[in-house]
């Protein structure tokens, strides 16, 4: 759905993006994650065909974003990390003027604007100015003009910031519904235990680099097991290789260690029964559960 | 009915109820308090009130709303939202030039409706509309303009705009003035005038020339919004311009080539200083260009090219051929020579100090710090070094004091190697 190929963005004095190159696969959802000034919000403007980089080419469903800006603009939406909402215009008004500037004929207005206002729980708040709500009511307004066209594919630069936590619960379930109504959504945001919840897929920008495109939330079946031992066990990575359909990642201490199973091993409950019949002394065996601070703070530790 | 968004957004901000009652009470007021001053009748005071009325409202009022009909959208940073919107360039013009001087016009309208009924010279009427509209409407869109060419620099504060409407307010206050009057509209009428030498009907030349004025602001709203909008487009509105100017200026159809190329030469000049001063200096816009360059990308490089190189560039053959029919002369008996290639030389100078100031810490300084540069090259360091007989540094400083051409050039070129290798430097630092 996204290609983005040898991008390379600069601000005078500093390279914001270095030769940058990803995919994102169509359906899906992407956390854009990194340090400030990483260069996510410039990428994210490059790749909404605001801003002009030096080199590289960004395609978004076949359409060349840097020869074709005005076509990408009728397929994306962008969620700015200022909302840009008209102050002196009511939500009604706002959310009206947006779909008619997407091309939205003036009889199907009232409809998409009911629809968006419904999804996004601003039903009640359409004849408040933008200038009289909450951070939170303001943040799903912006989200409603950028998506109020439905487009396939929307960006959003930090969509949770500033929201209280049934607020993000509630952006999370949009998020999930958005990707099943088949959009591509590409999310940037520092709050990574709030993107868990929703992302499949991780982008980690270092420096104006990409350093890591990993798929988060994979299904349990491939994660790796954790069993650690009440008390140390002598030579237990060969007495887990002896159990069949188990490959031991590391061990520490023959007391910790990480397994991967054969994904087509029979279910959890009878591996374990093998180890307790090995006479093990198991104090927990459970998946490890794939967190993404982890592995953003693996990826970031990992990397020079 | 499908109207334009951006004209339906911003005709709900002006709009509103309470404006569209309160303005005519405010000017009703106005005009009662004209009507006892008058006699109890539509006399003369309450035709000049509405008419100074009408100019306030339009020239001053209107400039402001257009210029801030971009600005704002800036400072509030709502830019973003129309640029990834669906309009057209197009549509963004009509909208926010029509749109945003909606309550305007409104108010106008009515002074306009109470001049016609208070005026003792109905006659000059139809003349008076054309003008009232044609400047309005040009002032106006003169404010989108230069609205547009702020916000490009970075300056979101509309005062230096209203500067120059008050300037046009008092260029064009006293023309209406004139044509509200009798004498001037019949006296104007059969008036013929020499072009060169076309005789043309004054009036004739003043409609055409505003309408062509007209158009071409309104193409530079466009051009401008387009480039904005992310639209990639090859510089032949600016190429268009400069060919008009060329031909307007230079007496339509040139009877003779050397005062065409004159006329040319000196549109190109004057293109160049315009072009450097109005565009936004990114030294990564160059950066940009010279890849596409070496990628022989030369579409490209076109889309890319600073508009005040491309006048540079077109005002180099004329140069070339004024030097060979040049014309002899010395201006105002003080030695000052016409040397063109000189002159296009120290035009390339002016555009290099002001790049220069502008790559620099202080970019909204460049254009202060250019006109002294500009005041110690062009007067006072060739004035102080005339004044104690040492004629030769003068013309170092400003090579139309010297005495031949070659001299004069070989100066030129001087001061050009010298700045443009500064800009050089001071560009490869600033990427």
């Amino acid at each position: 759905m996204i290609t983005v190929d040898k991008l390379i963005f600069e601000y005078p004095g500093l390279r914001a993006l270095d030769a940058v190159s990803f995919k994102i696969a169509a359906g899906s959802i992407t956390a854009l994650v990194g340090p400030n000034g990483a260069g996510k919000t410039t990428l994210l403007r490059c790749m909404a065909a605001l801003d002009q980089p030096v080199s590289g080419s960004i395609v978004i469903a076949g359409i060349d974003v840097i020869e074709q800006p005005r076509e990408c603009h009728r397929i994306i939406g962008y969620l700015s990390d200022f909302f840009g909402l008209y102050q002196r215009l009511s939500v009604r008004q706002c959310l009206h003027y947006v779909a008619r500037a997407q091309g939205i004929a003036e009889p199907d207005c009232a409809a998409a604007i009911a629809d968006v206002s419904q999804r996004l729980h601003i039903q009640d708040r359409l004849e408040h100015s933008p200038a009289e709500l909450s951070r939170g009511l303001r943040q799903r307004v912006a989200i409603a003009q950028a998506i109020i066209h439905k487009p396939p594919v929307v960006f959003l630069d930090e969509p949770a910031s500033g929201l209280d936590p049934e607020a993000r619960h509630e952006l999370a379930e949009l998020f999930i519904s958005l990707r099943n109504q088949g959009m591509t959504l590409l999310v940037s945001s520092h709050i990574l235990a709030e993107l868990e919840a929703y992302c499949s897929d991780m982008l980690v920008l270092r420096q104006g680099r990409i350093v890591e495109q990993v798929a988060v939330n994979a299904p349990a079946q491939t994660q790796p097991y954790k069993l650690v031992l009440a008390a140390a066990v002598e030579n237990l990575p060969a007495i887990l290789q002896s159990i069949a359909g188990i490959s031991v990642i590391s061990c520490e201490q023959n007391r910790l260690a990480l397994l991967q199973i054969d994904e087509n091993i029979s279910p959890q409950h009878q591996l374990l029964k093998a180890l307790i019949a090995l006479d093990l002394p198991v104090s927990e065996f459970a998946p490890v559960a794939n967190n993404l601070q982890d592995t953003y703070l693996q990826t970031i530790r990992q990397q020079p | 009915m499908n109207l334009n968004p951006e004209l339906q957004r911003q005709l709900i901000l002006e709009c509103s109820p309470a404006r569209m009652i309160g303005a005519p009470t405010v000017l009703g007021a106005v005009f009662t308090l004209t009507y006892f001053l008058d006699g109890y009748q539509l006399g003369n005071l309450t035709a000049q009130a509405s008419l100074t009325l009408f100019m306030l409202i339009n020239l001053l009022w209107g400039t402001r709303q257009t210029a801030d009909s971009i600005v704002e959208e800036y400072r509030d940073r709502t830019w973003d939202t129309q640029r990834l919107s669906a309009l057209s360039p197009w549509q963004m013009t009509v909208g926010k030039l029509f749109g945003s001087t909606s309550m305007v016009w409104y108010c106008a309208a009515m002074c306009l409706l109470v001049y016609s009924l208070a005026t003792d010279n109905p006659a000059a009427l139809p003349l008076l509309y054309f003008y009232a509209l044609g400047t309005s409407l040009l002032v106006q869109s003169a404010g989108l303009t230069l609205g547009l060419l702020a916000v490009q620099r970075g300056q979101y504060k509309t005062g230096s705009i209203l500067g120059l409407a008050l300037l046009g307010f008092v260029i064009v206050a006293p023309q209406l003035a004139d044509i509200s009057s009798m004498s001037g509209y019949l006296a104007e009428f059969t008036q013929h005038r020499y072009w060169y030498n076309i005789a043309v009907n004054q009036q004739y030349l003043h409609q055409i020339s505003l309408f062509c004025a007209l158009f071409w602001c309104i193409m530079s709203n466009y051009r401008l919004l387009a480039q904005d909008l992310g639209l990639r487009n090859l510089p032949w509105a600016w190429l268009g311009f400069s060919l008009f100017l060329m031909v307007y200026l230079g007496g339509f159809i040139p009877n003779s080539s050397y005062a065409f190329s004159l006329a040319a030469f000196g549109v190109c000049i004057l293109l160049t200083y315009v072009g450097v001063i109005v565009e936004r200096h990114d030294p990564l816009r160059i950066k940009r260009l010279m890849a596409y360059w070496q990628q022989a990308n030369w579409r490209r490089v076109g889309e890319e090219m600073p508009l005040s190189a491309l006048s540079f560039s077109l005002s180099l053959p004329f140069a070339i051929f004024l030097s060979f029919h040049q014309q002899q002369f010395a201006w105002l008996n003080i030695s000052l020579h016409a040397y063109p290639l000189a002159v296009a030389l120290l035009v390339l100078r002016d555009c290099a100090v002001y790049l220069f100031f502008c790559y620099g810490k202080n970019p909204q300084r460049a254009f202060s710090l250019s006109l002294l540069s500009a005041a110690l090259l062009y007067g006072i360091l060739p004035g102080l070094f005339s004044a104690i007989g040492m004629t030769g540094v003068a013309a170092l400083f400003f090579p139309l004091w010297a005495d031949s051409a070659i001299g004069a050039l070989l100066f030129a070129a001087i001061q050009c190697g010298l700045i443009l290798s500064l800009l050089y430097r001071r560009w490869q630092q600033s990427i």
